[in-house]
């Protein structure tokens, strides 16, 4: 009887530790007291910004980091940054209350995910309140090793062409802004070149940027998906010739200040007879039914961080740089980008049928 | 430039706490060095370079090491690179020896964090590009050499070890495949929980602390025959350096596994030990004592762990690809402080490189003394009696499995219902150790088998034409399994003839 009530009590223990946090997973235990039951008052002591990303090395902690170090003191609260990766940072914020304690920050993976498949339909944006845009990583590039035999995307495709026993791989993640950029290439290539050409691209699916850097090193991918912040290292003089690359585009509007790299624009990549232009963006999400007054000062804290030089540094720093747009514009900009990007994923081809 | 120019008081000062802050936090079950470090990386952006990279390489060797603690006084892995201290840790506690284990732990620990950072200092540059020459081929044969561990501890019932290694493998597959983010092996109705699979912490406290709870509980929580023991009149428990004699090659391999895998960026850490100890079995004059409470077995499994530290810094420092998860959040602090770590990061930023390096030997050497002379305070942990210790434990165990990812709840009932199955596994020929080596490696060996097809075009002969590096491995695995083989057969008469 002993040695059974013992294995019980020990048992029980357990769950009743287990049963304490509730059955919900994720935000609601940090929840502060004495804000129960107010939903149009904002939490002035906590607010815990998990980010889509898992990553503490990568662009949307970095900016997210030095966004709410710098909000924090704005606001007067306190704002920590947990990088739980995109499912994570939904499925918290779907169980999260109206009162501002968990927000989320990402870029714009959060509706392309969803438009791709990789995300629920319940998360599209449409079940958030969009907060304020914050930065842009204008770096959004492709890269190949140095002694490759083209130096632009268009040149890839000339390549190709001249070459017809030739193959190009590109290593991108699917669901994100790796693949709507390469879904822009291909499809420009496809209407200019034709399926002869574009049969032999080939997609190599993978994940962090360091198993597509190990990708290009392996031989495994020609072209990787990358980003001048993290990858212009490897494009400087003094790096070995086995790990050397070179970008060969990058696809924002204007060159990127400081490095002599041809926008798509300028390589005469459209889209459905436009430049193919897109610029990666990070911002805020917030639970849909949040209070005004919480949209309206963040608002105001992130319009007075933009005018912020120490902060501006502070991005600048590893090439990321302000753009702050005010939630009501953040949301007509971001709805409008997601219809611009709806038709290019309409005509792009399934990845499954290019995937090496 | 001078060492005291280039580290200051302060950055000692930081270092040191860092590994006191690490050893707690790696001894605490379900705590880890990369949780610590990821706790205190948005506070270096306010230090100076060199003192938040002080504060955090002392994290990371404090929480590295603190995790033999409960591996050798509770049979607890403190942290999965962990696991193999057990297999010798605790029998040695059990003969009494608890205060000894500890010590030789210890001191493997250091020299294997020493032989890591000289190597670091010494041939980081080179070994970047040696690292660079592996291909997702040869990580995918490194892996499964790893696995071939799974053979030789599992002597006496080679089908049942073996079963449960491809039961761990499948456990850890559950969850969104990363290729195509399509759901595979899911139990319906936890699409969400599982999205990432089963957490691998809660797995593995669940599995050994959770579950040996569970069988003591029912047993009556009676005291172990350790805890009757006076340790002052018993000699055994005495530390020497004589342990050490005849380990030497043990202890030079053993860290030069740790560094080496250390330094092939994507494959973990816990892949160091469980490679570093297998080799020790094959290598060794008495394998069968291994898994008895032998030195030999601590000695490797805690020389390749902290061997990795210095390894795992090589990619990191020369390539900007981090080693393992630990030095995948060290990244972030590098960026915070706008330095670029790659392939000119050591050319472009002299004296940082030294300061890291200064660091590391700080650091180990804050741990051999904040560990070594505090050990005997630590060895008393295991006389106090079960029906105090076990509900702490548990505690410990659930707060440290909320924490793992930031509060996830589920994560709580994953440390209970592999609890659960530790407590059951056992009884239906379940090895727990085979089956968490599964578990550990599976992820990763799926992910460089199918990166190796992907590469291949899908032709399976790339796993034998892919180049030197992959013979080399190939006639290591069939080796290690050739051996495994044999031993067990040997053990099965001499069980026969006694």
């Amino acid at each position: 009887m002993k040695k059974m009530m013992a294995l019980v009590s020990v048992g029980s223990m357990g769950f009743m530790l287990a049963a304490c946090g509730t059955g919900d997973s994720g935000g609601q235990g940090e929840q502060t007291s004495g804000q129960e039951g107010s939903s149009t008052t904002i939490d002035p002591n906590r607010v815990r910004t998990v980010i889509g990303s898992s990553s503490t090395g990568g662009d949307t902690y970095q900016t997210a980091d030095a966004a709410t170090r710098n909000l924090e003191e704005v606001l007067d609260t306190n704002m920590q940054v947990d990088a739980v990766g995109a499912d994570r940072a939904f499925s918290e914020m779907s169980g999260a209350q109206d009162d501002g304690s968990t927000i989320m920050y990402f870029h714009d993976m959060a509706y392309l995910g969803v438009e791709y498949g990789s995300f629920s339909e319940d998360y599209e944006l449409e079940n958030w309140t969009i907060g304020p845009m914050v930065a842009t990583n204008p770096g959004n590039a492709f890269l190949t090793s140095a002694d490759a035999p083209y130096d632009t995307m268009a040149e890839s495709i000339e390549w190709l062409e001249d070459n017809p026993d030739e193959t190009v791989s590109v290593a991108l993640e699917e669901g994100g802004v790796s693949e709507i950029v390469f879904d822009g290439y291909y499809l420009w290539a496809e209407e200019e070149y034709g399926s002869e050409i574009t049969d032999r691209i080939e997609v190599y699916v993978t994940g962090s940027q360091e198993d597509k850097n190990q990708a290009l090193w392996d031989g495994n991918a020609d072209i990787i998906h990358g980003s001048i912040g993290a990858n212009n290292e490897y494009t400087e003089d003094g790096v070995e010739d086995d790990i050397k690359m070179k970008f060969l585009g990058v696809t924002t509007e204007e060159r990127v200040d400081g490095f002599d790299i041809p926008t798509f624009a300028e390589q005469g990549i459209t889209v459905d007879g436009e430049e193919f232009v897109f610029e990666k963006e990070f911002f805020f999400l917030l639970p849909k039914d949040i209070d005004e007054s919480y949209t309206t000062a963040l608002d105001n804290a992130m319009a007075e961080l933009a005018e912020d030089e120490e902060f501006a540094e502070a991005l600048n720093k590893n090439t990321y740089t302000v753009n702050h747009m005010p939630s009501d514009e953040a949301e007509e900009h971001l709805m409008e980008k997601r219809e611009n990007m709806q038709s290019i994923i309409e005509q792009a081809p399934d990845l499954n049928d290019l995937a090496k | 430039m001078l060492a005291f120019e280039i580290i200051t008081p302060f950055t000692v000062l930081l270092c040191f706490l860092g590994v006191f802050i690490g050893i707690i936090m790696g001894a605490i079950p379900g705590m880890t060095a990369t949780m610590a470090i990821a706790i205190f990386l948005p506070l270096t952006y306010v230090l100076e370079m060199v003192d938040s990279i002080g504060l955090l390489i002392g994290l990371y060797v404090g929480g590295i090491s603190g995790g033999l603690v409960p591996a050798i006084l509770l049979n607890i892995p403190g942290t999965p690179s962990s696991l193999c201290t057990t297999f010798d840790g605790y029998p040695m506690t059990q003969k009494g020896e608890g205060e000894k284990a500890l010590k030789v732990g210890i001191t493997a620990s250091i020299i294997g964090g020493f032989f890591s950072l000289t190597v670091l200092y010494l041939f980081a540059p080179f070994l970047a590009s040696v690292a660079i020459d592996f291909t997702s081929v040869d990580k995918f044969l490194i892996i499964v050499f790893a696995l071939t561990i799974i053979a030789s501890i599992s002597k006496g019932s080679l089908i049942g070890g073996l079963f449960s290694g491809v039961l761990g493998i499948f456990i850890s597959l559950i969850g969104r495949f990363p290729d195509n983010n399509e759901m595979r092996l899911m139990p319906p109705g936890l699409e969400e929980q599982l999205v990432y699979g089963f957490s691998l912490l809660p797995v593995l406290i669940g599995l050994f602390a959770v579950g040996q709870i569970l069988q003591e509980a029912e047993e009556g929580m009676k005291p172990a025959s350790h805890q009757k023991l006076d340790l002052k009149k018993t000699e055994k428990n005495k530390f020497s350096l004589k342990i050490f004699k005849g380990q030497y090659i043990n202890t030079a391999r053993s860290s030069l596994i740790g560094t080496f895998v250390g330094m092939l960026p994507g494959v973990g850490g816990s892949a160091a030990s469980i490679t570093a100890y297998s080799q020790t079995k094959n290598f060794s004059k008495h394998p069968e004592r291994l898994g008895t409470g032998e030195p030999e077995g601590l000695i490797s499994s805690e020389s390749a762990n902290n061997g990795l530290i210095g390894g795992a810094l090589i990619p990191l420092l020369t390539l900007g690809i981090p080693g393992d998860s630990t030095t995948a959040i060290l990244i972030g602090a590098f960026l915070l402080q706008g330095v670029q770590v790659g392939p000119l990061f050591i050319s472009s930023n002299p004296d940082l490189w030294s300061g890291i390096v200064i660091t590391l030997v700080v650091a180990n050497i804050a741990m051999f003394i904040l560990m070594f002379f505090s050990i005997k305070y630590f060895a008393k942990i295991v006389f106090i009696p079960k029906y105090i210790i076990f509900p702490i434990i548990v505690l410990m165990c659930v707060v440290g499995s909320y924490a793992i990812n930031s509060g996830i709840m589920f994560d709580v009932w994953t440390l209970l219902i592999f609890g659960v199955l530790g407590y059951i596994f056992p009884k239906i020929g379940v090895q727990i150790p085979a089956f968490l080596i599964g578990f550990i490696l599976g992820m990763e060996a799926e992910k460089y088998f199918v990166d190796s097809l992907k590469g291949s075009g899908g032709d399976l002969t790339v796993f034998f034409t892919q180049g030197p590096i992959a013979i080399v491995l190939w006639i290591l695995i069939l080796g290690s399994l050739v051996y495994a083989f044999i031993d067990s057969q040997k053990s099965k008469k001499n069980q026969a003839s006694t």
